[in-house]
């Protein structure tokens, strides 16, 4: 399976990726209802783009009281508008504070990649996010961790 | 032989429980008893249907093949009558056996009939079992005016599911604020006003003594001698476990069935979970029961994992709940309430329409919290959901700003290399 991977020391906070999101699910360019939000740290100069990761024991499909979250075959985990009564659980299940909501629709909402296409990552300048394959990014994970640790490329 | 797992009870636990047990044994017979009719509704989803909203089909869980597909048997329309736990035999009222090895009670809550005189001479609704919501919303087709005694969490739940179908309200609560186990005052103070300013009549601080019937409609009289008339009643006063079936002695009752940190009862082979489980509280040494649906799909799937075997602890209840309610998304977690020794942090104290509350113990360990503001912001509740059960320490005000709750806050003080 794809995912979104983000490269945390390269995010600048532009936030255009918020923008993009809100634009292309919504229609509208508006921060709030963006999918992926950055949490930004100005006098400390830390910014983390916050997006969902499917969980592999995702709590919000768990805690779903209408099995509305469900895995799909790609395996990412989407809300299905028409079962979604907007309760909300999701969104104090989530450790990632990643589970949004459409007061519109009424219906919860996560990062879906946009039909395989995220536009965040589309529109994201300083590179900051990646969408690649799972074992890529374990990886990645993996040299990073090495490299921490002084130890050769493998 | 394959072990033989009953879980008596079709709603949240019991289904959880079914995927606890199949995560460690594929071989065993399980076996669902229903009191009801069909494959699982959500109960969390009745009001919506009342508001027509739903339909009845948009209210299952469950298909009947889902049953099978995990290799459980759904038995539909049976009242457990009693459990024999020597013989290890669950009585039905049809006067059939079943035998099992690993025995689940998941029977949930049942209303509470409160002492209002004249209540069972005169057409009155709960909001807890499938067959109250076809009956209420038959009965709200053709009123105009009705009560709603209880301003708790289901009365709240009716009382918008009856506005949607312009029906005009009065809700009549006990406490000084409505939804008195999910606010503290502050919050309920500003939730009160907003119920207030959409039109609907709210008595606080009053009691229902008497319902009579005059003519087609109800008359209901307070403590205080106020009457009044409405076209129909809705009764939310509370919800208890649901004990009937070890009414007997099988195993320990106390407010709920008592379960120890696996959730088994005093009898090795008979497990309890969600409603009906009086567990150990994950903020305190007390005994607790959260009837929600989030602690009974902990508790179903923790109970199920250790039926087949496993060795999970389960930490112990913490309260949360959300909710929308006549425009304003009210979330809690945890110790909302300040106790003696515990710290408050004021995040906001209202304006605007946002109230953020977080709730410190005396060792800075965060325990609750209160939200009422928009829906996105809920979001964050869930951060310190969390953080709550990793029993995070509370950070501090940054530069005098409050906090911001995100993953991202937690994440930034892991040391980084």
């Amino acid at each position: 399976m794809k995912q979104i991977v983000v490269h945390q020391e390269k995010c600048t906070a532009c936030r255009e990726c918020e923008l993009a999101c809100s634009f292309s699910h919504e229609n509208i360019f508006s921060p709030t209802l963006s999918r992926i939000r950055i949490a930004d740290f100005y006098e400390e100069q830390f910014y983390q783009p916050m997006v969902c990761v499917h969980c592999a024991d995702a709590p919000c499909a768990a805690v779903c009281p209408t099995v509305a979250i469900q895995r799909q075959t790609d395996g990412q985990i989407k809300v299905l508008d028409d079962r979604c009564i907007g309760c909300k659980m999701c969104l104090l299940a989530c450790p990632f504070g990643v589970m949004g909501f459409s007061p519109e629709k009424g219906v919860a909402h996560n990062c879906d990649f946009c039909d395989g296409d995220p536009q965040c990552v589309q529109f994201c300048t300083p590179g900051a996010l990646e969408f690649k394959d799972v074992v890529a990014i374990e990886a990645l994970a993996k040299q990073k961790a090495a490299a921490a640790l002084g130890l050769p490329k493998a | 032989m394959p072990t033989r797992y009953v879980l008596i009870g079709n709603s949240a636990a019991a289904l959880e429980a079914i995927r606890g047990i199949r995560k460690h044994d594929r071989e065993g017979a399980i076996t669902v008893i229903n009191r009801e009719e069909g494959p699982a509704y959500s109960r969390v989803a009745l009001p919506y249907y009342v508001a027509g909203e739903m339909t009845l089909n948009d209210l299952l869980i469950r298909q009947r093949p889902d049953y099978g597909s995990l290799g459980a048997s759904l038995v539909e329309k049976e009242n457990v009558t009693a459990i024999d736990a020597a013989g290890k035999k669950v009585m039905l009222a049809s006067g059939k056996k079943v035998e099992f090895d690993k025995l689940l009670i998941g029977t949930g809550s049942e209303t509470i009939k409160p002492p209002i005189q004249g209540l069972d001479q005169v057409p009155h609704h709960y909001l807890w079992t499938l067959d109250d919501a076809i009956g209420m919303k038959k009965a709200a087709e053709k009123a105009q005016t009705a009560v709603v005694i209880g301003g708790g969490f289901i009365g709240m739940l009716a009382a918008e599911a009856l506005r949607k179908l312009k029906i005009k309200l009065t809700i009549v609560e006990m406490a000084p604020i409505l939804l008195p186990q999910l606010l503290d005052e502050g919050a309920g103070k500003l939730f009160l006003q907003a119920v207030r300013d959409e039109g609907v009549t709210v008595r606080t601080d009053a009691l229902v003594s008497a319902l009579a019937k005059k003519g087609d409609a109800i008359e209901v009289t307070l403590k205080d001698g106020t009457t009044f008339t409405v076209d129909m009643a809705v009764v939310a006063t509370g919800v208890k476990p649901h004990v009937q079936c070890v009414s007997n002695g099988a195993v320990t009752v106390n407010k709920g069935i008592v379960v120890n940190e696996y959730l088994a009862s005093n009898h090795p082979d008979i497990y309890a979970a969600g409603d009906v489980a009086e567990t150990k509280d994950f903020l305190s040494a007390d005994r607790s029961i959260y009837a929600i649906w989030p602690t009974a799909v902990e508790q179903g799937r923790a109970a199920g994992a250790n039926m087949a075997g496993a060795k999970q602890v389960y930490p112990g209840g913490l309260g949360m709940n959300v909710v929308e309610l006549f425009n304003v998304t009210l979330a809690q977690l945890g110790r909302f309430r300040e106790g003696a020794g515990d710290d408050v942090k004021m995040l906001n104290q209202g304006g605007d329409g946002l109230y953020r509350k977080v709730v410190v113990d005396k060792n800075g360990t965060l325990v609750g919290a209160v939200y009422l503001g928009n829906e996105n912001g809920a979001a964050e509740m869930g951060v310190i959901h969390s953080a709550i059960k990793r029993r995070e320490k509370w950070q501090g005000f940054q530069d005098g700003r409050p906090p911001v709750f995100t993953y991202a806050s937690v994440m930034h003080r892991v040391p980084r290399y």
